[in-house]
């Protein structure tokens, strides 16, 4: 076993003896994560035959549950250590991790420790891992309800079992699909309004018994857990866990800055890696089929917009000319028309910010805990429904304006295609 | 029939939706079972059992005993059971209104809040100590009623007292004890113990206290995520520089200076983009419907749309380099799909907000007028992509289909059924034979 230097630094006040501290807030925090041993003997790849595997493989594990989106217990958790690794290399590879040397590992986990120990501290350092992965396993202890359409077309997850090769179909065939997801629609619909009746009924028949007086009465969990004491014990464990967590995450916090020095002095121990121009070009060795397809999409999109617009212009342009070429060119003529630009200018650059900014829509993201009061009060931070109600039916009304765009594009072109046809008489349906 | 490829991808695609559809259902059923559930009449979840007058913790080792209560026991117990039976009476008597005043001798001090209430025996239908594994004392205090737990000594005991005896002995014997508990229960019908009253949450929902652990507990949650808020926007500069550093190096050290472009950013960037175009779009359309009053607005408006040209331009410059920078390998064969997109900005999010905010309603039909809402604009946003994917997979086929026989015909009539009408409804082709 070797011996970590021991880094003094005045500046941290790092005493010796943060670092495995911080380490051991680290391991605490992350779920199921490996023993603190692990983290510091990771740093050294000599193949110590049985604990090296045992390094290594533990932390392709938990880079596989940092990186999988999924809630654990889904069928890839199961997955063989050689699927997981692989699927980590994958993942970091589609978010731009510089190092090769990773891709080169074997999948077997028996060496490289250290190249994963690195791969953690890259992904530690980008964002909030142990707090997002908290968020994720987080028990809900209200009635949530997501605000946000961020989760709608999240990835279903792996692709489902049928993905037959399937030969030609019959058109017929997607019209039944259609109708068949339209009906699905339907019946969520009407089952989710009989589980609102209910989750109302509930919440009115138990306020007052909250001890929290700004909520006011029980969810259904809290009240499932009074029904039924042995998942409330449960339930009581799994918060207590997540307390723990929460608290290790707060340590690693306060103690995390004496783990970035060390990390710089194993990142030290590292050969530099030479860009080998031959092995690895650069590539996105997995590029996901709907990210390929949408980029297609959107171009398309962009490209019919480009040519209404073209010509619009054109013919506004002409329009203009022929107007005002006749008027005269004063000074106050060009005074006007310079400060309509810059005005436009203006409007447009701030037109762009809307999407040029990474960060989200101002509203609020995340599930949103369910309350009922009678009077319908909230505080700053918290929204009423009737505001959430009125975004989204303006959002509806935006959504169904461009449906109706398009199936009017499509009336449109198909009119064009086959009204050429003598012959035939086409007869649309009844309006509606 | 369509083609091989376009079948593929077509059915892929509603699969999908389908799919996306049935998970949210069984979700949604789940729920209601629960909710269903809760609303119904509660049934007692184990064996109801007794604890003697204060010995925690001593049948650990003698879980469940299956002994039968000696004569003794059982003589004891019956003259509690009409103590307690008599007790009740004249406490009912004097809260003859109903009014839950009187702090009764048997009552603990502990418990929690408000009126005194009548200990009344609660039914034996709640949830109980769960006795299926034969925790012996069962003292825990994360019950949601006031109960205490002996080893069951066997149904003759349980018959021997009534439903509301059970209980109240349970509370004299927890008097210290700082329960959760079900407060001024209606008393079930004297001694009989056929037929409890069932608990339903509307009559005595509001009655329902949570265990004290995990108030303690929840609040302690929430107070660490707050914490964990308040730490994240105030993040020792220490730290993020040091963490900024690390990253550097690491792509220095790995020979390439500049960040390749990831296929995560390639996504997102291209999310970006197609925001962009809704929005330029948006412009347009007000520019274009607007009448302008005079040359100055005209004008404007001219520079409005010439500007939104501009800028559109610039967009498919941009998709054209990310195109470029795309270069698809083939990937190697792997026993799972990749995997799944990186995740949306709103888990963990961009902003997070670590503690939980609320939802505020007023009534159902609030309630269920914003869920419907949601479902709509999930369901529109479905549409309008599923509708993209038609308009690309089948227009094409129209266009080029040769030659232009009845197979073609249901084709257009399918085309034009699923693009216009959302595959609701279908128009009709008449052929028109010239007379003959």
């Amino acid at each position: 076993m070797g011996r970590r230097r021991q880094r003094v630094d005045p500046a941290a006040g790092a005493r010796a003896g943060a670092l495995p501290e911080a380490i051991a807030a680290l391991s605490r925090s992350l779920p199921s994560g490996p023993s603190p041993e692990i983290f510091r003997r990771a740093k050294f790849d000599r193949p110590e035959a049985v604990t090296l595997a045992q390094r290594t493989s533990a932390l392709w594990q938990l880079l596989f549950r940092v990186l999988s989106p999924l809630p654990v217990g889904n069928a890839l958790a199961s997955l063989a250590l050689e699927a997981q690794a692989h699927l980590v290399k994958s993942a970091l590879c589609s978010q731009g991790y510089p190092r090769l040397a990773l891709a080169q590992l074997p999948e077997d986990g028996s060496q490289g420790s250290r190249e994963l120990l690195l791969a953690l501290s890259w992904l530690l350092a980008r964002g909030p891992v142990p707090e997002q992965m908290l968020a994720q396993a987080r028990v809900p202890l209200g009635d949530e309800m997501t605000v946000c359409q961020c989760e709608a077309l999240a990835s279903p997850g792996p692709p489902a079992p049928h993905m037959e090769a399937e030969g030609p179909v019959d058109v017929r065939r997607v019209q039944w699909l259609m109708g068949k997801l339209q009906f699905r629609w339907r019946q969520l619909v009407s089952s989710q309004q009989e589980q609102c009746a209910l989750l109302s009924k509930i919440h009115l028949y138990t306020r007052g018994c909250h001890s929290d007086q700004s909520l006011g009465h029980l969810s259904v969990t809290e009240a499932e857990m009074l029904r039924d004491p042995e998942g409330g014990q449960q339930l009581l464990q799994t918060l207590e866990r997540e307390n723990q967590r929460l608290e290790a995450v707060l340590a690693w916090r306060h103690t995390e800055l004496v783990f970035w020095r060390w990390m710089d002095t194993v990142l030290g121990t590292c050969a530099p890696e030479v860009p080998a121009a031959a092995s690895q070009p650069t590539f996105l060795p997995w590029v996901p089929e709907r990210g390929g397809g949408e980029l297609e999409l959107v171009v398309r999109e962009l490209q019919a917009l480009e040519e209404e617009l073209r010509e619009a212009v054109e013919r506004r342009r002409a329009a203009w000319e022929a107007k005002a070429g006749g008027c005269g060119r004063g000074p106050e003529w060009s005074a006007a028309r310079r400060a309509s630009r810059e005005a436009v200018e203006k409007e447009l650059g701030a037109l762009q910010q809307c999407w040029k900014q990474d960060s989200g829509p101002a509203r609020p993201h995340g599930p949103h805990r369910l309350v009922r009061r009678e009077d319908g009060a909230a505080g700053e931070r918290d929204l009423r429904a009737a505001e959430v109600i009125r975004t989204l039916r303006s959002q509806e009304a935006c959504l169904e304006a461009v449906l109706r765009r398009l199936q009017g594009q499509c009336r449109q072109e198909l009119a064009r295609l086959v009204g050429a046809l003598p012959g035939l008489i086409w007869i649309p349906p009844p309006g509606r | 029939m369509l083609p091989a490829d376009c079948s593929r991808r077509l059915v892929a695609e509603l699969q999908g939706a389908l799919d996306a559809c049935a998970q949210r259902q069984l979700q949604l059923e789940q729920s209601l079972r629960v909710c269903r559930r809760l609303l119904q009449a509660w049934e007692p979840t184990g064996t109801w059992a007794l604890k003697p007058p204060p010995g925690p913790e001593t049948n650990e080792e003698d879980p469940l005993p299956a002994c039968t209560p000696s004569p003794q026991d059982l003589k004891e117990l019956e003259f509690l059971t009409q103590a307690l039976e008599k007790a009740v009476r004249v406490r009912r008597g004097i809260t003859k209104a109903g009014e839950r005043d009187k702090a009764p001798s048997l009552k603990s001090r502990s418990i929690v809040t408000s009126p005194g209430t009548t200990a009344s025996a609660p039914p034996q239908s709640r949830g109980q100590a769960g006795q299926a594994g034969g925790h012996a004392s069962d003292t825990r205090p994360t019950k949601g009623l006031r109960q205490t737990a002996v080893p069951a000594k066997g149904h003759a005991e349980r018959r021997l007292l009534s439903v509301g005896d059970r209980t109240r002995v349970g509370m004299g014997a927890r008097a210290p004890r700082p329960g959760a508990g079900l407060r001024d229960q209606q008393m079930a019908p004297s001694a009989a113990p056929q037929a409890p009253e069932a608990f339903t949450l509307k009559e005595k929902g509001h009655l329902l206290r949570l265990p004290a652990a995990f108030r303690k507990a929840a609040s302690q949650n929430s107070s660490l995520w707050a914490q964990l808020g308040s730490t994240q926007t105030s993040d020792s500069m220490d730290a993020t520089a040091a963490k900024t550093q690390f990253l550097q190096n690491m792509q220095t050290a790995s020979g390439v200076p500049q960040p390749r472009l990831s296929a995560a950013e390639v996504e997102a960037e291209a999310g970006r983009l197609r925001k962009a175009c809704s929005l330029l779009r948006l412009r347009m359309r007000e520019e274009l419907s607007a009448a302008p009053m005079d040359w100055m607005q005209e004008y404007r408006c001219l520079l409005t749309l010439e500007g939104l040209q501009a800028m559109v331009g610039q967009c498919l410059h941009r998709l054209q380099e990310l195109r470029a920078a795309v270069v698809v390998q083939p990937p190697r064969p792997c026993p799972v799909e990749g995997p799944p997109r990186a995740s949306p900005s709103c888990r963990g999010g961009a902003e997070p907000a670590w503690s939980p905010q609320l939802l505020v309603y007023s009534s159902t039909q609030e309630l269920q007028t914003l869920a419907a809402l949601q479902l709509r604009v999930a369901m529109l946003d479905q549409q309008i992509h599923l509708e993209k994917v038609l308009m690309a997979e089948l227009l094409p086929l129209v266009s080029t289909a040769q030659p232009q026989g009845p197979p073609w015909l249901a084709l257009c009539r399918a085309a034009h059924s699923l693009l216009c009408e959302g595959g609701a409804r279908v128009l009709t082709i008449l052929r028109d034979e010239p007379a003959v």
